[in-house]
């Protein structure tokens, strides 16, 4: 995917391979969720000359002209074209109550449909790096530290060109960028969460403020971990309690950890008993630790409960799917006796107990097992999730795949895959 | 008073009073002549920055980052980020030099007051400080009085105005370039664009605005003249060689008598922890525009960490230098005052640049007078840094 600073002066040659000049610039039109490349400014030795993007090809380390530069029509930009470099490279982007956010320090480009198409812009510390030509050399110094250098790139379709507010002002000074709060609820979560963490601390808090709790619940668990609590911190106490609710237990409780004391006691306390008493629960256990990272959502069957009341009990109450994977079963003492899938329970003969079909040899863990070898176990078994059990074999919670994911995976890569796949 | 005025006393600092009284006790009234130019320079440049700031509503880095890229960005910023490093080891200088004038060591003034200011600056509002030390600065207009009452040779002062003459000694080309230095900082240049952006003044209010940054450009060059011409006649004759800041003192000795060193004392001690105050921050604003990173005095380390680092950075190497052994006070600040006049052509360029830029200021561009000012101004500076490293390198 190439970016604007790499494709910048670049050599245009004709057919033949005879050189003609430089690209100094691209233009679009600012229309639609990712403008297209439709014009290339050339610096000529006969001064500059406007061609249709369609007119280049681009090969491996210089830009091919399709014919002639005198055989190619020369072309005109409309008035409101936006020329990429001139209009748009290291320009602040605004927030929509115009106090300042973060730079554009490259812009991103991407072949979308046999078309390059204008897709973000960089604001991150890559960006700079790569305009100053060492990216390459700091991501090695980074690597040396066990380190990765941040992304931040926003997407183009978030970003809004604002028109000039005095009209004999010159064009240039003018051209300022923004993000639309509306457009930002329409993003998955994760992405929300990317923007989230380039913007200035009250951009933040306004953004939590607006989005609905569900959104708001999802996207703070995509969130850095200490920019989580900074979030917290700055929120409204009634607002944060709100979206703890609706956030899963163990996330909330990781992110309770996170806060001084007083202000967690606050917040659990203006939360709803329920989910209050499981975040607390969950608060007693080492971060670090299966009890830590565990969910205390899951679905207990009692062992004297038939399919069919089982499966009544699913109906009823209508689990999160992730959490319909492994079904346990258990004692009057709450002690786990075993486990089935949703498959078992359906295909089993109406009148069946539970402890008839279910598989007793079922892998547990006690609540202070490390993280790293939760990880390690659901990575060995194949597993979607691990019940977690205290002293006397109850059942406490479980921890599910994507509590662990970032043990198993590669660093950094969740983050880029969850980009890729929102794009 | 407007930002203009503002800047001006800014401009009345540790390297301001001790540049200006060291040319005037070791070279009497001779450089006057350059004052005046420095002052006409400072006068059209400020107005420039001003302008700019009116028109487009940006700071002085923030245009720079724009229009030119990042590559001169980081020229520019490291250019600005030596000079106000500089400075600030300057003002912790003059912070060391006042109180051990009182009596204070400076392995404790320097310190404490570097600690003040920071906490000053994390914790509270340094606004309502600002003001308070702007009361003790107050003790410099006793220059002009002592200027007068020891009656100089006016002809001399005159003739000294008029009359361009300069050694191509070291000295005298240290002198020279410190005085420019510190007549013209890209400091204020930075400074006065921002103030005007923060004040929000537009093209309409601007035409108020320009009479203000003129009277702070010749308040500037007001206060070194009398600084110099009371130094020129009461220190030059007496052969005084400014070695501490008690020598400096001396010449306000026609007006305070023995009070001398206690008034000069609390005047570079105001003017010193107001520049030690103010420069760390505006240098860390102005870096923080140009590269997009979050800035602001309300945010803490985890929002904006390079923001309070650059500060905190700043002031802690400006009282490790000063606290380092055997720094000679004065000298140390003469030499920050040539590192500004050194940097000044690189910062003064841009300005040219992008004032007389018709994309960037329509039809606010630079007029001719404006632009060869400027131009002036910036060969000069050059002119005289080029003088000083040949002198130095090669010994002429």
């Amino acid at each position: 995917m190439p970016y604007l600073s790499e494709i910048q002066n670049r050599r245009v040659i004709e057919p033949n391979g005879n050189v003609v000049g430089r690209l100094t610039d691209v233009a679009v039109v600012p229309q639609g969720q990712f403008p297209a490349a439709q014009w290339a400014i050339l610096a000529t030795p006969g001064g500059e000359k406007v061609v249709r993007w369609a007119d280049l090809a681009q090969e491996i380390g210089h830009l091919r002209l399709r014919s002639r530069l005198e055989a190619t029509p020369p072309a005109q930009l409309p008035p409101d074209a936006l020329r990429l470099a001139r209009d748009l490279l290291d320009k602040q982007i605004v927030d929509t109550h115009g106090a300042k956010v973060v730079r554009v320090n490259d812009l991103q480009l991407s072949e979308v449909d046999g078309q390059l198409r204008l897709v973000g812009a960089d604001v991150g510390l890559r960006g700079l790096l790569r305009r100053v030509g060492a990216e390459g050399v700091a991501e090695r110094i980074a690597g040396v530290a066990g380190r990765r250098l941040p992304r931040g790139i926003i997407p183009w379709h978030l970003v809004e060109p604002l028109q000039a507010k005095e009209p004999e002002a010159p064009k240039t000074a003018a051209v300022r960028l923004t993000i639309p709060h509306q457009k930002l609820a329409l993003l998955h979560p994760a992405d929300i969460a990317d923007v989230v963490e380039e913007m200035t601390a009250d951009e933040r808090v306004a953004v939590f403020q607006q989005l609905d709790l569900e959104t708001a619940a999802d996207a703070l668990q995509e969130v850095e971990p200490e920019m989580q609590a900074a979030i917290v911190s700055d929120l409204p106490e009634e607002r944060a309690a709100d979206i703890l609710e609706e956030m899963d237990p163990d996330e909330a409780a990781d992110l309770l950890q996170d806060l001084p004391e007083d202000r967690r006691e606050e917040l659990v306390d203006l939360m709803e008993k329920e989910e209050a008493s499981d975040v607390e629960e969950l608060l007693t256990y080492p971060e670090d630790s299966a009890g830590g990272i565990m969910t205390t959502d899951f679905v207990a069957l009692p062992g004297e409960q038939t399919a069919a009341q089982s499966i009544d009990q699913l109906r009823e109450k209508k689990p999160d799917p992730e959490l319909t994977y492994y079904l346990y079963v258990v004692d009057a003492q709450g002690k786990l006796e075993g486990v089935l899938s949703l498959r078992d329970l359906v295909v089993a003969p109406p009148e069946t107990k539970v402890t008839a079909i279910m598989d007793p040899r079922v892998l547990k863990i006690p609540a202070e097992t490390p993280k790293e070898e939760v990880a390690s176990l659901i990575a060995k078994y194949d597993l979607l999730a691990l019940p977690v059990i205290d002293a006397r074999g109850r059942l406490l919670g479980t921890v599910t795949v994507d509590d662990v994911v970032e043990l198993i995976l590669p660093r950094g890569w969740k983050k880029r895959s969850l980009r890729s796949i929102a794009r | 008073m407007g930002p203009g005025i503002i800047t001006g006393f800014a401009g009345n600092d540790a390297g301001g009073v001790t540049t200006y009284t060291a040319v005037g006790a070791h070279y009497g009234f001779a450089l006057l002549w350059l004052l005046l130019l420095s002052t006409a320079g400072l006068l059209v440049i400020q107005e420039m920055c001003a302008r700019m700031g009116a028109v487009t509503g940006k700071g002085l880095s923030d245009l720079i980052r724009e229009r030119f890229g990042v590559r001169w960005t980081i020229v520019a910023m490291i250019a600005l980020l030596i000079a106000n490093g500089s400075n600030v080891a300057a003002e912790f200088a003059g912070v060391a030099a006042s109180l051990e004038l009182l009596g204070v060591e400076r392995i404790v003034s320097v310190p404490a007051a570097a600690l003040v200011i920071w906490a000053l600056i994390v914790f509270f509002s340094y606004r309502v400080v600002e003001r308070a030390l702007f009361v003790l600065v107050l003790a410099f207009v006793a220059y002009p009085i002592s200027a007068v009452i020891v009656h100089p040779d006016w002809d001399s002062v005159v003739r000294g105005l008029a009359i361009p003459t300069l050694s191509t000694q070291q000295a005298a080309l240290i002198a020279a370039l410190a005085l420019v230095g510190t007549t013209i900082t890209p400091y204020m240049q930075f400074y006065i664009q921002a103030s005007i952006v923060d004040k929000g003044i537009d093209r309409e209010q601007y035409r108020f605005a320009r009479v203000d940054v003129y009277l702070g450009a010749i308040l500037t060059g007001l206060n070194g003249f009398f600084i110099i011409v009371a130094a020129g006649a009461v220190l030059f004759p007496a052969h005084v060689i400014v070695g501490s800041a008690s020598d400096a003192a001396q010449a306000l000795g026609p007006l305070a008598g023995e009070q001398a060193k206690l008034l000069f004392g609390v005047g570079l001690l105001g003017a010193s922890l107001l520049a030690a105050l103010v420069m760390p921050l505006s240098t860390s604003y102005a870096i923080c525009e140009a590269f997009g990173w979050e800035s602001g005095i309300s945010r803490n380390f985890r929002e904006a960490p390079v923001f309070m680092g650059l500060f905190t950075f700043l002031i802690a190497i400006g009282a490790l230098v000063v606290l380092s052994p055997n720094v000679p006070l004065i000298p140390l600040i003469l030499v920050s005052q040539n590192v500004n006049g050194l940097l000044l052509p690189i910062v003064l360029i841009f300005i040219l640049l992008l004032a007389g830029d018709r994309t960037v200021m329509g039809d606010q561009a630079n007029g001719r007078v404006s632009q060869v000012v400027g131009i002036g101004t910036a060969l000069m500076a050059s002119a005289l840094s080029i003088g000083l490293v040949a002198v130095t390198v090669f010994g002429l």
